[in-house]
């Protein structure tokens, strides 16, 4: 257990050798005891992470926390929600991101899912339609992980049921979950009298999906 | 169901909630413009430099000048209520005491306590006997010394010596363009905290979006009478080249 919920905006983080934290640039509050900062230029390895890198562009632009001491993370008075990941995975949006263990293998990944250029389209059009990114983050291994939203997020427990969820709501999911994004435009859309909810993520498998209770994007 | 307050059910100098707190008027109280959110009985709002010029007092509590116009007194009977944009309201209680606060979250005082500028820029002091109200995002978070706080995530200090600025030298030297930016007084991230030492108590909100203080920039402008002509205009060079890059 490395991050301690201080208040629903901020939490602590025990740092220490071995213990190391990255963290969104700007995120740090304050800190107690002999730590230091180190940018870091993009998270995730490999060329997928590279690209990623560039094509999210600032928004996910890391730092690490080192040495020995408490820290105190928050951002822009953002919800922030602690996720305890052991053995599986976390997939979330880059910017969500506001700290994690070091110890926690990332990698960036194009949503869509299915790979190849037909995932890359899909999660090209599901981003354009969306507003959400075209790149995900998948975090890994043993570890601890603070989320950032609005209001707060609660999770849904899937046990191989479907659950459809508002694209701006979703905020991550644990576990081997199918995402896929469902478009239902029709005329009334078309001519604005749609429902407003003519883009929808149907989320099927096992595992937790972490969703908001606001349509705030940020 | 709502609780439905009247002016004998609303609390007396208490919170309604996390974001509104209701003062028991009698008498005046300094509230910044804005603050007020609405209010029962007979009360005047009056600014700060009107209220200067029938009493005399009123200039010796607040030997603020820079803040003067952001300020009016309230004065009369009645139930006030405070507010700030949704961020939670906290009142403090200072005996003979002196507690410094981010200016733009400062809200409301007593007149038994006296307003000063802290050497700090953007920063106020209170001192003497009182109370006051403040507003921060998310529940304000009390540490100890020694603490190194990021500038835009401290609210205040009490109690203790003013900070000084800790300059992370790992940071800079790791990030080309932060020492780049260095040079030139601008920062990319973590480079700069305030660190405080010594006995007292430091307060700590969740850090929020750049809020303008207005006063901050007659701060900035007064400390341009320290040069000379050649520099104050090479200043000026280079404020508008930067201006027009962020407008690109």
């Amino acid at each position: 257990m490395t991050f301690e919920q201080i208040n629903a905006k901020v939490v602590r983080a025990q740092v220490g050798p071995g213990q190391e934290v990255l963290a969104r640039r700007g995120a740090m509050l304050g800190y107690e005891g002999q730590v230091t900062f180190r940018p870091l230029a993009g998270q995730g390895q490999g060329v997928g992470g590279r690209v990623g890198a560039v094509m999210s562009g600032e928004s996910n632009k890391m730092m690490a926390t080192e040495g020995q001491g408490r820290v105190l993370y928050g951002f822009r008075g953002l919800y922030v929600t602690i996720i305890q990941i052991t053995g599986d995975s976390l997939t979330v949006e880059a910017d969500r991101l506001l700290a994690h263990s070091a110890n926690l293998q990332t990698s960036i990944e194009m949503v869509g899912g299915g790979g190849g250029m037909g995932g890359a389209i899909r999660g090209a059009v599901r981003g354009a339609m969306t507003g959400q990114g075209l790149f995900t983050t998948k975090l890994s291994g043993q570890g601890t992980v603070a989320l950032l939203s609005h209001g707060g997020t609660f999770p849904l427990q899937l046990n191989g049921e479907m659950v459809g969820v508002d694209p701006q709501a979703y905020v991550g999911h644990v576990g081997a979950l199918q995402v896929d994004l469902k478009a239902s435009v029709g005329f009334r859309d078309a001519i604005g009298r749609g429902s407003g909810e003519a883009f929808q993520l149907h989320i099927s498998g096992h595992g937790t999906v972490y969703v908001q209770a606001s349509e705030k994007k940020f | 169901m709502p609780t439905i307050y009247d002016p004998n059910s609303l609390p007396v100098d208490d919170n309604i909630n996390h974001y509104a707190f209701s003062i028991d008027l009698n008498g005046e109280w300094f509230t910044s413009k804005g603050a007020m959110i609405a209010y029962y009985g007979n009360i005047d709002f009056s600014g700060v430099a009107a209220f200067a010029s029938r009493a005399a007092w009123v200039a010796a509590r607040f030997s603020s000048p820079l803040y003067t116009q952001d300020w009016v007194v309230a004065a009369g009977q009645g139930k006030l209520v405070i507010g700030d944009r949704g961020n939670d309201i906290n009142s403090y209680d200072l005996e003979d005491g002196n507690l410094t606060i981010k200016a733009v979250n400062l809200l409301a005082f007593q007149p038994s306590l006296e307003l000063k500028q802290s050497i700090v820029p953007g920063f106020v002091t209170l001192i003497g006997t009182g109370k006051f109200l403040a507003s921060s995002n998310g529940p304000v978070i009390f540490v100890e010394p020694p603490f190194r706080a990021d500038p835009d995530a401290l609210l205040g200090w009490a109690d203790c010596p003013s900070p000084s600025q800790h300059y992370d030298y790992n940071w800079m030297a790791q990030s080309f363009m932060a020492g780049i930016q260095g040079m030139f007084g601008r920062e990319s991230g973590e480079e700069r905290q305030y660190d405080f030492t010594g006995a007292g108590t430091i307060l700590m909100q969740s850090s929020e979006m750049l809020r303008v203080d207005s006063a901050l920039m007659r701060i900035v402008e007064s400390q341009t009478n320290l040069l000379d002509a050649n520099s104050a205009g090479a200043l000026g060079h280079k404020l508008i080249a930067r201006a027009q890059q962020s407008n690109m």
